[in-house]
């Protein structure tokens, strides 16, 4: 098992490093002057000459990509140009937003989508049957941003005056305000690495109003994060239901349900003990993928509920010119995706013996 | 987010024709029958848009007719006074016709999933073959610049992509195909790498047949399957890759009349104006709607083990 | 399965990691709120050093001479030459004033971006990016205490969602109702609707040193091709008008009788093929997708001029749209080929707000070269005091600005702010300066406000786009003000002035007993140095966020020791 694992991320290490490479590309390859986009229009030839030499820009590539590397891993990230700050404080203060939005979406997408395979697998063929998987290839055909705003206009206008009435934008009715953690808590005087992750940690409102008791508080954050987790999970949702009845069909077919069957165990406890088990395998492995979508349909439905989140973050810098930020974000992103795919493909090992053995 | 299988179909000794068997698989199968007439619907509009629009999709009607800017549908039908110009789907911001613009938006997107799909499938063949064929460290390297590509998600590589090339229809094109790749390189690597150890192919070998002989006759077909369905999908990723692109105002620029851009430029008007949102949004579920039942239909169709065990209910 | 190019790379790329990772980790720097003082000395126990600064002559081509403490509370602004609407600008947000500590311990930047520290009613909170600007009373401030406790600014780009929050009761006030939107909002009782007379203009511009448009016959068949009344008929909210010249209406010494060219597209063809381009051209249009009251809807509006060139010119207009700041920062820099849309709304009632801002010496690149015979009148303009004899001289600016053409005055753009019908002190500034400590709603001491977009940076000597402006204006004073609601000039952190004869020497008495945030006083050193930091170039404070002072700049001519 250990060594499958180390297996896995050694396989996974050129994968990251091309993640690096790419990223620095990014920013080399991107149109205007490197000096000015990071400076300023005004930078005269003699600031922008210095700033070439202290950023080793006049060092042949392979040097610079060494020099990059060595920066990221150090955890700087560069500063943004048009806000005047490192980047990783400005993740840490939008990967909250985007953290919730991804967790949600995917329980929803779990908890809806699992049941509702199974059940369209049970009673195969049934008008359910059909209603949910015509429901499903629906949900994965809908652009995010058409879904988001489809219901955004139901909640919010049609259903207007009724007690289904959901909030159109933000986190928080303005007016609410949740105080950080650090004040909760009592911590004063914190700098550096610690300011930084308590001030990330305070931002993930369902976890502070949790652990600070506003309870109030939790209830708006969650009826704000409704529409857009549905908007973003819909399409892992209707994946996993697919996914989990096509497994629990395979499943329920095979010799040794029957022989449960024919032993004389009942239905629920066949489908539970024996059959979910087995189906869960493609469906994590599908959980996993769908994390790439969850992220793309976090740009798009970020701006449609006016969330400032990653996603949008990225968007934003990309209009602004402010490549540090487009580059130290993508970079981010793409090594968290790579790591959800490290996790679950080691999760499948962990399930699936015959994975690790191979 | 479709996955993808490899799909070997071992050589049958009787003359059996196994295409002909899928298509008749295929007629039975219920989504691919409510795909295709979608599509064919779409297909009329798009190739008969000049004759079926009454306006034009880029010209403002101000000072042409008596209409309010983003006024609502008028239908003489449902009930619109006739005195008042008949506009199915509404007028928008810029007091242009919404129908005509939806029609010529469905020659749009066919057309942007036909391009980005077929040059992803021409690139993803020659790199697939490529890596499954030669083995080694072709192989290797291909695989994990492949990997590179699909470690990031879809929409934001192309977003990165666009970036670097500059916002344009054109762009957008040229980055979701870029992102398409690996799908189609790795369908046709798992062609290769299934075929390439049977005996008929080393028999090819050994009486001298040159690598690309074998390739050509004996490899391609096989992998045409699982490229005939992942294709299909694809062109409904890829309408939906450019739509979110132009949502955000890095594809399709004003005034093309493009579903996504539409969208994009209207949702904030949402609570005064929503046939403006509703009716390119619809548009565009429609049609990706459309290859996905085709898409799946062919995959039910084109598998035999499906086939043999005959348990999906053809949804 | 590993091969040994596998082994080779996986040592090399965990070597790289066990070096790089070696090496000591740099700390983001943390972001601490302003330090609160440990004792407070009355100010007249403090010896004082008078500051003061001089251009050591006139001829650095910029209005201001010398700027001098005379003694604690009173400072003194020497000019080169006269300059009547002194008080007008100074009155203006851009020249607000810093304690010289915080001026000195920013930088002239950095941390002054996001933490300014002032003398107003409200003390900055937090800043929320992407979310909110959070002030709070001030307690010991030197006037009428603010009446909301708190003040929330937020923003929303989306004019239909500003209406919704408004609606749903998340929001107390809100600017620039949608056009479409404003009939909803006087039907509903719960609200009240508070128009703004049309302080501005919206125009179309070139930049003259990009071909085609360095041919003035191009830039004016193009002004005669474009038809400006459908454009305000069809996309501007009832109240906007055609404008006829640069200036909209109600500003002192305005050109009267002003005829902008008629729409001809028959002529402007004609013209356009004589300069050359007998089929046209294909060119860029460049905008910025934010609502502003002189500008409701700019792609819409973008799309229309396209059409409308392509059908009556033949010219093939792409459209280009760019993020607010750094759309700012390009036209500044004069980087924007083609055309751009662009507008501006009236920051003091006075015309050298709107030409030398725009035309005047000291103006940015955005329109290219500049023209010596609009310069030296404006100029001239600037220094005279009796209305009759600038207005003749603004007439022959207006016909010069007709004949180069390096801008097409569009519109005026009337707008609305809407509040809830229970807001007491509900007002609209034709400025866009609104003053949130006279607004409240009773029983409740949160004010919620919602404009189109965050604020850029809150050091407003180096911004200049409304909504920056609008919150810094809480936060920091200048020595003049602004009546609440109108364009008025009224004292603020100065009691009263003085001038000479000439214009050209302006002493100012500052107000005793006034405290910035920090709990210092205010004196006339505070004054001097924040003046100082934005026209000399060459001091290490002209730092900005980007180093425009654009404002400067624009109003005084030239910085001392501008680079060439």
């Amino acid at each position: 098992m250990i060594q499958y694992i180390i297996r896995r991320i050694l396989y996974s290490l050129p994968v990251l490093l091309g993640i690096v490479f790419v990223t620095f590309t990014l920013a080399r390859v991107l149109p205007g002057d490197p000096c000015r986009a990071v400076l300023g229009e005004k930078a005269t030839d003699q600031v922008c000459d210095a700033f070439i030499k202290r950023n080793g820009l006049d060092k042949p590539i392979p040097t610079q990509f060494v020099i990059y590397l060595g920066q990221v891993l150090k955890g700087d990230l560069g500063d943004s140009f048009r806000q005047g700050r490192s980047s990783v404080a400005i993740l840490a203060e939008r990967l909250p937003v985007t953290i919730e939005l991804a967790i949600a979406a995917m329980i929803l997408a779990t908890i809806v989508g699992i049941p509702l395979g199974m059940v369209s697998a049970y009673w195969r063929n049934s008008p359910l049957d059909v209603v949910t998987m015509v429901g499903a290839n629906i949900g994965v055909s809908t652009p995010v941003f058409v879904l988001g705003l489809l219901l955004e206009y139901l909640f919010a206008i049609i259903l207007k005056d009724t007690f289904l009435r959901l909030p159109p934008s933000g986190r928080l009715t303005s007016g609410l305000v949740l105080p950080s953690l650090a004040q909760a808590w009592g911590l004063t005087n914190l700098t550096g690495a610690g300011a930084t992750t308590i001030g990330f940690l305070s931002k993930l409102y369902i976890f502070n109003a949790l652990v600070t008791g506003h309870w109030e508080i939790l209830a708006d954050v969650l009826k704000h994060l409704i529409l857009p987790a549905a908007a973003v999970g819909t399409i892992p949702m209707a994946i996993i239901a697919r996914m989990t009845r096509s497994s629990m069909l395979d499943v329920l077919g095979l010799d040794y349900v029957r022989t449960a069957r024919a032993k004389g165990l009942r239905v629920r406890q066949v489908i539970f003990r024996h059959a979910l088990r087995n189906a869960m395998l493609p469906v994590v492995t599908v959980i996993g993928l769908s994390m790439g979508g969850l992220l793309s349909g976090a740009v798009l439905t970020e701006t449609v509920f006016n969330l400032a989140g990653v996603g949008r973050t990225l968007y934003e810098s990309i209009s602004a010119r402010d490549y540090t930020v487009v580059q130290a974000f993508t970079l981010v992103i793409a090594v968290f995706y790579v790591s959800v795919n490290l996790l679950v493909d080691v999760l499948y090992a962990f399930l699936d013996p015959r994975i690790r053995l191979s | 987010m479709q996955t993808t299988e490899a799909i070997p179909i071992a050589p049958r000794a009787r003359s059996f024709n196994p295409y002909w068997e899928a298509f008749r698989r295929l007629r039975r199968s219920k989504s691919a029958i409510v795909g295709t007439t979608i599509l064919a619907l779409l297909g009329f509009a798009a190739i008969f848009a000049p004759v079926l629009s009454s306006y034009d999709p880029t010209l403002p009607l101000i000072g042409v007719e008596n209409v309010t800017k983003r006024g609502p549908p008028c239908i003489h039908l449902l009930g619109c006074p006739s005195d008042q110009p008949e506009h199915y789907f509404g007028i928008d911001g810029n007091v242009r016709d919404v129908f005509s613009r939806v029609l010529y938006g469905a020659r749009l997107s066919l057309i942007i999933g036909l391009t980005t799909v077929s040059f992803a499938i021409v690139i993803g063949t020659g790199l697939g073959l490529l890596a499954g064929y030669s083995g080694g460290q072709a192989d290797n390297i291909i695989m994990r610049f492949m990997d590179v590509l699909q470690a990031f998600p879809s929409l934001l590589l192309a977003i990165a992509i666009v970036t670097v090339l500059g916002p344009g229809l054109i762009n957008a094109l040229l980055a979701i195909g870029i992102v398409e790749i690996p799908t189609f390189a790795r369908v046709l690597r798992a062609s290769v790498l299934s075929i390439k150890e049977l005996d008929y192919v080393s028999a090819s070998r050994a009486l001298g047949g040159s690598s690309l002989h074998i390739m050509l006759r004996r490899i391609l077909p096989n992998a045409l399957t699982p490229l005939i369905v992942q294709g299909t999908l694809g062109i409904a990723t890829a309408i939906l890759d450019a739509a979110a692109l132009s949502f955000l105002g890095l594809g399709a620029q004003p005034p093309t009349p493009e579903w996504g851009l539409m969208v994009g430029q209207e949702y904030k008007n949402i609570f005064n104006a929503p046939h403006l949102t509703f009716f390119p949004g619809i548009a565009l579920m429609l049609t990706v709607l459309s290859f996905n039942l085709l898409g799946d239909g062919l995959r039910d169709s084109l598998d035999p083990r499906l086939a043999q065990k005959g348990f999906e209910g053809r949804v | 399965m590993k091969s040994k190019w596998q082994h080779l790379a996986t040592f090399i790329i965990l070597a790289s990691v066990v070096l790089a990772a070696c090496q000591p980790a740099a700390t983001p720097a943390p972001t601490e709120p302003p330090v609160p003082p440990t004792a407070v000395v009355a100010p007249t126990e403090i010896p004082f050093t008078p500051m003061k600064f001089e251009a050591t002559s006139c001829d650095y081509g910029g209005i201001l001479k010398s700027i001098e403490a005379v003694d604690r509370l009173t400072v003194k602004f020497t000019m080169c030459v006269p300059d009547p609407a002194f008080p007008a600008k100074a009155a203006f947000s851009a020249f607000q004033i810093y304690p010289t500590e915080v001026l000195q311990s920013t930088g002239g930047g950095g941390d002054l971006i996001e933490h300014p520290v002032g003398t107003g009613p409200y003390v900055l909170e937090a800043w929320n990016r992407g979310d909110n600007v959070t002030l709070r009373r001030f307690d010991d401030y030197w006037g009428e205490k603010a009446k909301s406790a708190t003040v929330v600014f937020r923003w929303s780009q989306e004019g239909p969602q500003k209406l919704i929050e408004l609606q749903a009761g998340t929001v107390d006030g809100i600017d620039n109702v949608a056009p479409d939107d404003i009939a909803k909002v006087q039907a509903d009782p719960k609200l009240q609707l508070i128009p703004r007379a049309a302080f501005n203009i919206f125009y179309v511009g070139f930049n003259n040193t990009y071909a085609p448009f360095d041919n003035e016959k191009v830039r004016q068949a193009i002004a005669m091709s474009i038809d400006r009344k459908r454009i305000v008929d069809t996309f501007y909210p009832p109240g906007s008008k055609v404008a006829d010249q640069f200036l909209p209406e109600g500003l002192l010494a305005r050109p009267t009788d002003s005829k902008w060219y008629a729409f001809d597209p028959v002529a402007g063809k004609a013209l356009l093929a004589q300069a050359g381009f007998p089929n046209g051209f294909e060119t860029t249009l460049t905008y910025r997708d934010v609502f502003r009251g002189y500008l409701p809807e700019p792609p819409v509006v973008a799309q229309d001029i396209a059409a409308q060139l392509k059908a009556n010119l033949n010219v093939t207009v792409k459209l280009v749209q760019m993020e607010s700041g750094a759309y700012l920062d390009a036209s500044d820099a004069g980087e924007i080929k083609g055309l751009h849309m662009l507008g501006w709304t009236g920051d003091y009632p006075d015309p050298t707000n709107f030409y030398d801002y725009h035309f005047g010496a000291g103006a940015t690149k955005q329109f290219g070269t500049k023209w010596d015979d609009i310069t030296s009148r404006l100029t001239q303009a600037g220094q005279l005091g009796d209305e009759e004899a600038r207005r003749v001289i603004y007439t022959e600016v207006n016909d010069l600005l007709k004949q180069h053409v390096p801008m097409i005055p569009m519109a005026y753009g009337a707008s609305a702010a809407a509040y809830k019908a229970a807001v007491v002190g509900a007002h609209a500034s034709p400025l866009g300066n609104e003053s949130m400590e006279v607004m409240y709603i009773p029983g409740q001491d949160t004010f919620v406000w919602m404009q189109n977009a965050e604020p850029i940076g809150l050091y407003c000597a180096d911004e200049s786009d409304g909504e920056s402006l609008r919150v810094c204006e809480q936060i920091n004073e200048s020595l003049l003000a602004y009546e609440v609601g109108g364009v008025k000039v009224i004292p603020s952190l100065a009691t009263g002035y003085t001038a000479n004869a000439d214009a050209t020497e302006w002493t100012f008495t500052l107000r005793d007993g006034v405290k910035f945030h920090d709990g210092s006083f205010l004196d006339a050193n505070d004054v001097v140095l924040s003046w100082d930091v934005q026209w000399d170039a060459a001091s290490p404070l002209h730092v900005g966020r980007v180093g425009d002072f654009s404002y400067f700049s624009g109003l005084f001519t030239s910085f001392l020791n501008a680079p060439k």
